[in-house]
C-alpha cells in the first residue's frame, strides 16, 4: 500500500479529481459524479493534457466507476480527439477503471464499437488499453513491469 | 447540481440505453445469422455423413454367405457416428471362405477411409490370389496398406482385427490374429480367448503374423469383436463393460441360437451405454459350427 501523501491532488472540480503519483509517472482521473456535463468534460481533459505534457505521465489511469451515465458525444472527443492528441505527447499507456455493473459494461462496449466503425479500429492503433478493477491492481502492474525493465 | 444538470443526465442515459438496445438488437440479429449458417453448415455434413454412411454399408457383406459353410452366422455393425472404422468381410474362393472382422485406428471419417480402403484391398487380394492361410491374407492387407498410405514409411493406416479361413477340401478352421479380440465357446459351454499376435496391421512393412489352427465340433461358436464392444462407458459408475462382462452374457445365454445373441449382445450395449455417447466403432460377428 502507498502512503497516502505520495498522491498529490492536482485538481478537483464537482465531477473529477486529478491526482499525481510522481514516482511512477502515473496520473489518475477520477470520476466523482454520476455524470459529467460535455463542457466540464472536455475542459478538464484540456488541462489534463496540458498537465500529461509537462509533468511527462507515461501512465494514466481513467477510473469511471462512480459514473452511471455514458454520454457518447464526450466519448466520442475522448477517443478520437483526446487519445490520438496525447497519443502524439507521448502517453500511451491508459488504464481504465468501469463500475461494477453489468449493463455499464454493455453500453461501453455499444459506445466503443459505434466510435471504432465511424473512425477505424487504426484511431487506437500504439495506444494500450488496459481495464482493471482498482489503483492498487495498477500500481502493482507497473511497479512488475518496472521491475523487469532494464 | 441545478437542474438542467439532471435533465441533460437524463437525456444522455435515454441516448446511452437507445444506443445500447440498437447495438444489443445488432448483436443479437449477428447471432441469428451466424446460427442460421452453422445450422445449414450442420445440415450439409449430416447429409454428407448419412450418404456416405450409406456407401460404407453397401460394402457390407452379406451374412447368409458363411451359413452356406456354418450353422448359423450374423453380425452387428454399429459406427459411432454412422460412418467409422469397423468393418466386416466375408468372402467365398474356390475352397472355403474367408471372413475378417478389423478395426482401423481412431474413429469418423478418417476411420471410414481407411475402413472403405482396408475392404477393398481384402477384395483385391482374395480375388486375385486364391487365399488358403489368413495369415498370408494379414500379410499381404499389411504390406499393400504400406504401399498405399505410405508416409514417410510408414503406414498411416493401422488395423486390428482376425482373419478366419475356412476349407471346405479339409475342413480345417484357421485364423491369424493382429491384437483382434475373439471368443469360443466350446462344446462344454466355456469360453475361451483365442491367442492373437502382439503387432496390429500398418505397424511395420514385413510384420509376420501367427497363423493358428481352431479345430471345432458342431454346435461351438465364434464370437468376434471390436474394442467399441468392450470400451463402452455406461453402467452406474461409468466404468467399460469390459470382456468379462461380455463373455457373462454369452454365459448366460446357454440356449439362445446366433441371431438372439447378437440381439441380446446389442441390447445389453444399449443398456449399458444408458444415455452416455457411443465411445467407439462396434462390431460383432457371431458363427455356430
Amino acid at each position: 500500500m502507498q502512503a497516502q501523501n505520495e498522491f498529490i491532488v492536482i485538481f478537483k472540480d464537482k465531477y473529477t479529481t486529478l491526482t499525481y503519483y510522481e514516482k511512477l509517472t502515473l496520473a489518475i482521473c477520477q470520476v466523482d459524479a454520476e455524470y459529467i456535463p460535455i463542457n466540464d468534460f472536455k475542459k478538464t481533459f484540456e488541462f489534463i493534457s496540458k498537465f500529461i505534457e509537462t509533468s511527462k505521465i507515461f501512465y494514466f489511469v481513467f477510473d469511471k466507476s462512480n459514473l452511471r451515465t455514458f454520454h457518447q458525444p464526450s466519448m466520442e472527443w475522448y477517443f478520437a480527439i483526446w487519445k490520438p492528441s496525447l497519443r502524439a505527447k507521448g502517453l500511451v499507456n491508459h488504464y481504465k477503471i468501469l463500475p461494477n455493473l453489468e449493463w455499464f459494461a454493455k453500453a461501453v462496449e455499444a459506445g466503443k464499437h459505434e466510435i471504432l466503425q465511424k473512425y477505424g479500429k487504426d484511431i487506437l492503433s500504439g495506444i494500450n488499453i488496459t481495464y482493471i478493477s482498482s489503483i492498487n491492481e495498477v500500481i502493482e502492474q507497473i511497479e512488475m513491469n518496472n521491475k523487469y525493465v532494464l | 447540481m441545478d437542474i438542467n444538470y439532471y435533465r441533460e443526465q437524463l437525456q444522455a442515459k435515454e441516448d446511452m440505453l437507445a444506443r445500447t438496445t440498437e447495438f444489443l438488437s445488432q448483436t443479437q440479429n449477428l447471432l441469428v445469422e451466424k446460427n442460421l449458417r452453422l445450422l445449414k453448415s450442420q445440415r450439409d455434413i449430416f447429409d454428407s455423413i448419412e450418404f456416405a454412411k450409406l456407401v460404407q454399408t453397401s460394402l457390407l457383406p452379406d451374412p447368409r454367405i458363411l451359413k452356406i459353410f456354418f450353422s448359423d452366422a450374423e453380425y452387428k455393425v454399429s459406427q459411432q457416428i454412422g460412418i467409422g472404422g469397423d468393418t466386416i468381410f466375408i468372402k467365398s474362393t474356390n475352397s472355403g471362405v474367408v471372413f475378417c472382422l478389423l478395426d482401423a485406428t481412431g474413429h469418423g471419417i478418417p476411420a471410414a477411409m481407411l475402413s472403405i480402403s482396408g475392404s477393398l484391398i481384402l477384395n483385391d487380394i482374395t480375388t486375385s490370389l486364391e487365399i488358403d492361410d489368413p495369415s498370408v491374407l494379414l500379410k499381404l492387407l499389411n504390406y499393400r496398406l504400406h504401399t498405399t498410405f505410405n508416409n514417410n514409411n510408414q503406414s498411416i493406416a493401422h488395423f486390428e482385427g482376425t482373419a478366419f479361413y475356412y476349407s471346405t477340401k479339409n475342413n480345417t478352421l484357421s485364423y491369424s490374429s493382429a491384437k483382434g479380440k475373439v471368443f469360443l465357446q466350446n462344446s462344454q459351454g466355456e469360453i475361451i480367448s483365442l491367442a492373437s499376435s502382439k503387432i496390429s496391421i500398418g505397424e511395420s512393412p514385413y510384420s509376420e503374423f501367427v497363423r493358428f489352427e481352431l479345430p471345432f465340433k458342431k454346435g461351438e461358436k465364434i464370437l468376434l469383436f471390436s474394442d467399441g464392444l468392450t470400451d463402452q462407458f455406461g453402467g452406474e459408475q461409468d466404468k467399460k463393460f469390459t470382456a468379462s462382462r461380455l463373455k457373462q452374457t454369452v454365459l448366460n445365454h446357454p440356449d439362445k441360437n446366433v441371431t438372439e445373441l447378437k440381439e441380446i449382445i446389442y441390447q445389453e450395449h444399449l443398456t449399458w451405454k444408458g444415455n452416455n455417447e457411443q465411445t467407439d466403432d462396434l462390431s460383432f460377428k457371431l458363427i455356430e459350427f
